[in-house]
């Protein structure tokens, strides 16, 4: 039962400040986390992206999404730095449930394939193609 | 037994079975439009088999919200309920981190 519980962590910088600047917020978050017993799976920088609507009066933000396993009272202690970071505008930290672990880990292996040139091979082939071809039409149409 | 007399005798008056349904179909009007329903519906995510709603994938969303921001409701955009409550939580989290509106500036 004790499982430690695996979060992400999405925040947004003042993308006002100059890209070390951001990079040393950055690099605080990655901090807490440690600090209080957690451990770092995954660190993704979006970059700078527009909101749709002003946030603290900015338009845009530098967004960054962390994944990572810790208890359960380091996410007190990383909110609590997020309300005292004043270039942090906006957080949003949730637990990863199962079903979104397998759709990350299902991506993840999706990615790997078309890294691949396996991907080649079946272009090459038009019946293998056939299927592929209708999922990806069915998103597109949907 | 009795609830399922019932059910069919408020799409036309009881008979036999076969009979009631080509009565039904022979009045055109309703039948028709039910069928352009059901055709509709049909969940989306069910079909993709997807099991997670990822709120960082906005353009996804984008499509689930009306031009003033709204949330579309299950009736019209066909979600099954299971997929319709993770929607919208997937679309509350992206409002607050300011990848989609609240509200669309249609004045602006």
């Amino acid at each position: 039962m004790s499982k430690k519980k695996i979060y992400e962590t999405t925040f947004i910088v003042n993308a006002a400040l100059d890209d070390p600047q951001i990079d040393a917020v950055i690099e605080r978050v990655k901090e807490v986390i440690v600090k209080n017993g957690g451990e770092i799976r995954d660190l993704t920088k979006w970059g700078r992206k527009r909101f749709a609507y002003p946030i603290k009066k900015k338009n845009n933000g530098f967004y960054t999404v962390v994944e990572f396993t810790a208890p359960s009272d380091t996410i007190a202690k990383l909110e609590r730095h997020y309300q005292l970071d004043e270039n942090i505008l906006r957080y949003l930290t949730i637990v990863l449930d199962k079903n979104a672990l397998k759709a990350k880990a299902a991506a993840a292996m999706q990615a790997k394939e078309a890294d691949t040139p396996e991907q080649a091979p079946k272009a090459a082939t038009p019946v293998a193609v056939v299927d592929e071809d209708d999922e990806e039409s069915d998103d597109d149409v949907t | 037994m009795p609830r399922l007399a019932g059910s069919r005798a408020a799409g036309q008056r009881g008979g036999a079975s076969r009979g009631g349904l080509s009565r039904g179909a022979a009045k055109g009007g309703f039948s028709r439009g039910a069928a352009q329903q059901r055709k509709r519906r049909t969940c989306r995510f069910c079909d993709n088999k997807e099991i997670y709603i990822d709120y960082k994938n906005e353009k996804r969303l984008q499509r689930f919200i009306s031009e003033q921001g709204r949330i579309t409701p299950r009736r019209i955009s066909g979600t099954c309920a299971k997929h319709q409550r993770q929607l919208v939580k997937a679309l509350k989290r992206a409002r607050h981190l300011g990848l989609l509106p609240f509200v669309a500036d249609a004045v602006s």
